[in-house]
């Protein structure tokens, strides 16, 4: 019997993407659920907002995606009651590198993407990390998903420093969707959620849906 | 051969255990831009092995008649057994015929050679490019069985993954609302083969040291190299 | 039909037949399983063959060390012979197909010179020849188990090329098979770059060979303290067979290393 099965991270397919502009940042990912090659609902989505300005993407086992999304939730809460102040992106790194770490040799497989604006000195923060919590901070974009080859080739070509929330919307959606086109286990439309201190702009592409 | 041990790395074996394997994977990537009345080609000049670096000065692109180019990834070792095997295919012709094969004759002869190979394939992945017998630039790519499809612009090979999408986006003008494609002219194509190139050497290790870009008109093919970066 | 799903993480999770992840079945054996084998590994091994072109001329080298897996099995073994005068090659891999393939060439060069209607096979056409042999092989599942160096001249200009045994060809300004990838090619490359023009005289390519050599044996497990330089020039060839780094050795670091 032929498969054409790959790795448990490429299962259910999925990608997100983050990105820095001059104050604000950008995250965004698509909304497929799928099952190897077959599509299940177009409408799932895999980027959770934690605080005021802050979210996190975990492409993934969508299983995963859940139980982490879930997890995290219940510590943000609980440091919030705790300390009586919003998760700062800085401490959710941590708090997401801990929580893929205590899985070390059992992993999540999900490989979580973090954007936010730091509360108090309102600087762009992005984040990616591999699935058992090694972080990286990069200035300029991060990736993640089944067609994170095409995002980098698209964000290396297309991103720009200093780019102004609209600019940056336009960005994120085109390296977005032209790398998810070519990819089929990602796609049937995204959702892209721009970060400014004072707002987040949420928005929902209209694209391919094969 | 398992395909387990296809993707293991040599020093990831067992040292005392020798395995032999009749392909190599030794990187190299291709882009190729057709305009009106010319046609754009380039490719990496990095020649890989695992992590070895074994040439950096190899283009992947070479010659076959006047007017059309083969440019060819992959097994390094199909890639020149493959180009053997069409020159002298292209000698013979020319020589029962006086005359060059054209450009769509040699597509169709480069399918049917990959397709000679279905079961034991040439591991290579190919684009011919060329002018066709209206002078306008065209681009056939392969996969490495021989199915063949004629297009405007393509890419091949190693960072294909990185380069395709941008190609589609620019290009194509795909997801870009009321937007055309735009005029292919040469300035374009080489930007653009030339960004792509950079963006590709930042993020693929089996892509880098410089660009070969041959641009192929009725005046004949002229040459460029540009430096990419090298670790 | 199996009914039993293999356990949930160890190997990747299997919850029952619907949540299949193919694929990654316990225990798949790494051994290939072609109907009808031929030699598919080496037995007597020759390790690294190292070369760089230099003003006016190539060099290559390679130790005198005939392997039988681990053991140090022939001590004077000549992995490198002269072809024609301008044309030297040097060979890693399987010492029994290097013998072959050394007969074959010589064979070649001996019927050129009787029939004496075709010029001397020099080291570009030996080269080109190699590949097609080599290729021709391991699509017939029948490798020569070599890594082939080839040095000299192609019409007229120094040539320096590489084949492997699944006819990976290509030149270069320095080859290395091996090791020599790994230790020999940055220091060849690294030397090159620190002259402003990028073109060693003979002198300097002998003492950077030397140099990468010495280097090999002191790490390579399978490299040896004997070893054979070619130079080809326009005067011709010439090969120093008797070459020794014991004496330019100094091992009283080794038993420090025990320490760790």
């Amino acid at each position: 019997k032929i498969t054409y099965f790959q790795s448990i991270l490429s299962y259910n397919g999925g990608c997100v993407v983050a990105m820095k502009g001059k104050n604000c940042v950008a995250i965004a990912s698509d909304l497929r659920f799928g099952v190897q090659l077959q599509t299940i609902a177009t409408d799932f989505e895999r980027v959770f907002e934690v605080g005021p300005n802050l979210y996190i993407g975990l492409p993934g086992l969508v299983t995963d995606t859940q139980t982490v999304a879930q997890k995290l939730q219940y510590r943000t809460k609980m440091y919030e009651m705790r300390e009586g102040r919003q998760v700062r992106p800085q401490t959710l790194m941590a708090m997401v590198q801990n929580l893929l770490y205590e899985r070390r040799f059992g992993p999540y497989f999900v490989e979580p993407v973090i954007a936010g604006i730091d509360p108090s000195t309102n600087e762009p923060f992005i984040c990616a990390f591999d699935l058992i919590g090694c972080a990286s901070t990069p200035g300029d974009f991060c990736v993640a998903g089944t067609c994170e080859e095409n995002l980098f080739g698209m964000c290396e070509t297309l991103w720009r420093e200093d780019l102004e929330p609209e600019d940056l919307f336009e960005v994120i959606s085109q390296s977005l969707v032209n790398a998810f086109d070519r990819d089929a286990s990602s796609g049937w439309g995204a959702v892209v959620h721009i970060i400014e201190p004072h707002q987040v702009t949420t928005r929902r592409l209209k694209c391919r849906q094969d | 051969m398992s395909a387990e041990m296809l993707a293991m790395s040599e020093y990831g074996r067992d040292p005392r255990k020798h395995h032999f394997s009749p392909y190599a994977d030794n990187g190299g990537t291709t882009i190729a831009i057709a305009g009106d009345d010319f046609v754009m080609v380039g490719s990496d000049t990095r020649l890989t092995n695992y992590s070895g670096i074994l040439s950096r000065n190899q283009t992947k692109v070479f010659p076959l008649t006047e007017k059309t180019m083969i440019a060819s990834t992959g097994c390094w070792a199909d890639v020149l057994s493959l180009y053997k095997d069409l020159q002298a295919k292209l000698t013979l012709y020319s020589q029962e015929h006086h005359d060059e094969m054209s450009t769509p004759a040699i597509a169709q002869l480069v399918s049917t050679v990959l397709y000679w190979r279905r079961f034991f394939p040439y591991y290579v992945s190919n684009m011919v490019i060329g002018l066709d017998e209206d002078g306008s630039g065209v681009v056939y790519h392969y996969d490495p069985v021989g199915h063949m499809e004629k297009l405007r612009f393509s890419s091949a090979g190693a960072s294909v993954a990185q380069i395709q999408p941008l190609l589609d986006n620019q290009l194509g003008a795909l997801n870009m609302k009321d937007a055309v494609p735009p005029k292919v002219t040469k300035a374009l194509a080489h930007q653009l083969m030339h960004d792509a190139f950079i963006s590709a050497a930042e993020r693929d290790v089996k892509t880098g040291d410089s660009c070969i870009i041959y641009t192929v008109t009725k005046d004949g093919v002229a040459e460029e190299q540009v430096k990419l970066r090298r670790d | 039909m199996n009914i039993e799903a293999p356990p949930l993480w160890s190997n990747g999770p299997k919850p029952g037949l619907f949540y299949d992840f193919p694929g990654r079945s316990v225990g798949q054996s790494l051994v290939n399983d072609h109907a009808k084998t031929h030699t598919m590994y080496p037995t007597t091994t020759g390790t690294s063959v190292i070369g760089i072109v230099f003003d006016g001329g190539v060099m290559i080298a390679a130790d005198k060390l005939g392997s039988y897996g681990s053991l140090a099995r022939f001590r004077n073994v000549e992995r490198i012979f002269k072809a024609t005068d301008e044309a030297v090659l040097a060979f890693g891999g399987d010492i029994a197909d290097y013998q072959f393939i050394r007969e074959v060439i010589e064979q070649k060069v001996r019927d050129d010179e009787c029939g004496g209607y075709s010029k001397q096979l020099d080291a570009g056409a030996l080269h080109s020849w190699l590949t097609r042999v080599l290729y021709n092989r391991r699509s017939r599942f029948n490798p020569l188990w070599l890594d082939c160096v080839v040095a000299g001249f192609r019409a007229g200009k120094p040539f320096l090329g590489f084949v492997d045994k699944i006819g990976t060809a290509y030149e270069a300004t320095e080859v290395a098979s091996g090791f020599g990838q790994y230790f020999a090619i940055p220091m060849l490359r690294s030397a090159r770059e620190k002259k402003s023009d990028g073109i060693f005289t003979q002198a300097e390519a002998r003492k950077v060979i030397e140099e990468a050599m010495k280097v090999l044996y002191y790490r390579d497990c399978r490299g040896f303290h004997r070893y054979m330089v070619a130079t080809v020039t326009k005067e011709g060839v010439t090969i120093d067979d008797d070459l020794d780094l014991k004496k330019d050795t100094n091992w009283d670091l080794a038993h420090l290393t025990k320490l760790l």
